[in-house]
């Protein structure tokens, strides 16, 4: 199996948020209690009981409004920092396809992943466990099509082949891919006709340096049985 | 062909691995994914979805009579697998805590809801119905002209029927002879 990827290509997203829906039904998650922040963004946040959410970006661009849906989610690092760092192996990355899934028995939720993750994606369920995009890996194994792409109404989420959907992106005429050689390539990748900063996406990310070191720190922290506070990790990435 | 590891080789190796862990390379084996599909020899039906009338495809994958996944049909000429998150919450349709399974009644002048079962319901509205129907039905109107219609009763839904339910619908009232037959999505 090629690595595989999504590509997303926020021009084409209606803001209808099927995804969420869609992901929240097979990944049997529940709903939330949410609040109006002002804006048709919701719920506020990714959590550990949501995976995937469309952010609804507001700007007056040369006197006009522009309402801008940015999908936010794992995206699927070619070098994943949160599997460096994990000192439990929870986190791993899928040889085959690329996909960074995790074992929510085997993490002890320290939080290290959210720490290292260039993206600020990993979150965590009330038992304290990791909960974040896994690209259904079950579906993918099993010849499947993740359930956000699926759904999608517009194609503003494509599956496949990684190499064939930034050819594809390409033919079709998109200068900007977010995503093709970031972080060894992400798995996730965006199609943009303007700059990443329009679309609120990070610009060049970059994983923490020491996040291999941290990785062993946590390792003979947990093989001693020693307890793993947040602080230690923020202040050994600072 | 089979290969043997010699003395040699095993001291390489464990020296290599010994080399590799001392600069941080995760070594463990990537442990194989394991999960097994939720719709695994699941039955696959094909249902339309009720809620709005462009009528997409969608599969129900049940096991023991249960639902366990709802998705959009490839196969369905309309939307072609995709949905609309509408569309996309149809499994909360069958499983969902706050389902309403029983019909509630509120009497004339209570502030309470009561469950009360099917039958009662049923012949309580037919009951209603007829007692309206045969009370204002108007064979002629004011002009003589003969009409054969009721103005007491109105009629207001549905987006969620299908083509077959509206047909049956509509021909039911307007066998009553309503003539204010309207559908929400113009209100």
């Amino acid at each position: 199996m090629a690595r595989k990827g999504l590509l997303i290509t926020p021009d084409l997203c209606i803001g209808c948020r099927a995804c969420q829906v869609a992901c929240k039904s097979w990944n049997d998650l529940p709903a939330e209690k949410t609040k109006n922040n002002g804006t048709h963004e919701n719920p506020p946040d990714l959590t550990g009981y949501t995976y995937n959410k469309i952010r609804f970006i507001e700007k007056v661009v040369n006197g006009e409004v522009r309402w801008i849906f940015v999908s936010q989610r794992c995206r699927h690092c070619g070098e994943p920092a949160c599997v460096q760092v994990c000192p439990v192996g929870a986190m791993q990355k899928d040889l085959d396809t690329g996909i960074v899934f995790y074992d929510k028995n085997v993490c002890i939720g320290c939080q290290a992943c959210r720490s290292a993750c260039p993206f600020d994606v990993p979150r965590y369920d009330k038992q304290g466990k990791i909960g974040k995009c896994h690209m259904c890996i079950d579906r993918v194994k099993a010849g499947l099509v993740p359930a956000c792409a699926k759904t999608c109404p517009t194609g503003a989420i494509r599956f496949g082949d990684r190499d064939e959907l930034i050819e594809k992106a390409k033919a079709e005429g998109f200068k900007i891919l977010h995503g093709e050689k970031e972080l060894g390539g992400l798995g996730v990748v965006f199609a943009l006709s303007q700059p990443p900063s329009y679309y609120e996406l990070v610009e060049n990310p970059q994983k923490p340096e020491k996040v291999v070191a941290l990785g062993e720190m946590l390792k003979i922290l947990v093989a001693k049985g020693l307890p793993i506070e947040n602080s230690i990790i923020k202040e050994f990435l600072s | 062909m089979s290969m043997k590891l010699t003395r040699r080789d095993f001291l390489k190796l464990s020296i290599g691995s010994l080399v590799l862990s001392s600069l941080g390379i995760n070594l463990e084996p990537v442990k194989a994914y394991a999960k097994e599909l939720k719709i695994k020899e699941a039955k696959e039906t094909t249902t339309i979805c009720p809620y709005c009338s462009v009528g997409c495809g969608i599969i129900v994958y049940s096991k023991g009579g249960k639902v366990v996944n709802t998705e959009g049909d490839p196969d369905h000429p309309i939307n072609e697998g995709s949905l609309c998150p509408k569309g996309a919450s149809l499994y909360q349709l069958a499983n969902n805590p706050y389902r309403v399974l029983k019909p509630l009644y509120r009497a004339p002048y209570s502030d309470k809801w009561k469950e009360v079962s099917w039958d009662w319901a049923l012949d309580r509205i037919a009951k209603l119905v007829k007692q309206t129907r045969d009370k204002y039905f108007m064979v002629k109107n004011e002009k003589g002209q003969v009409v054969n219609r009721v103005e007491a009763i109105a009629h207001v839904g549905s987006a969620a029927l299908d083509n077959e339910e509206c047909y049956i619908l509509q021909k039911f009232l307007r066998a009553l002879g309503l003539v204010y037959i309207e559908h929400q999505a113009r209100i």
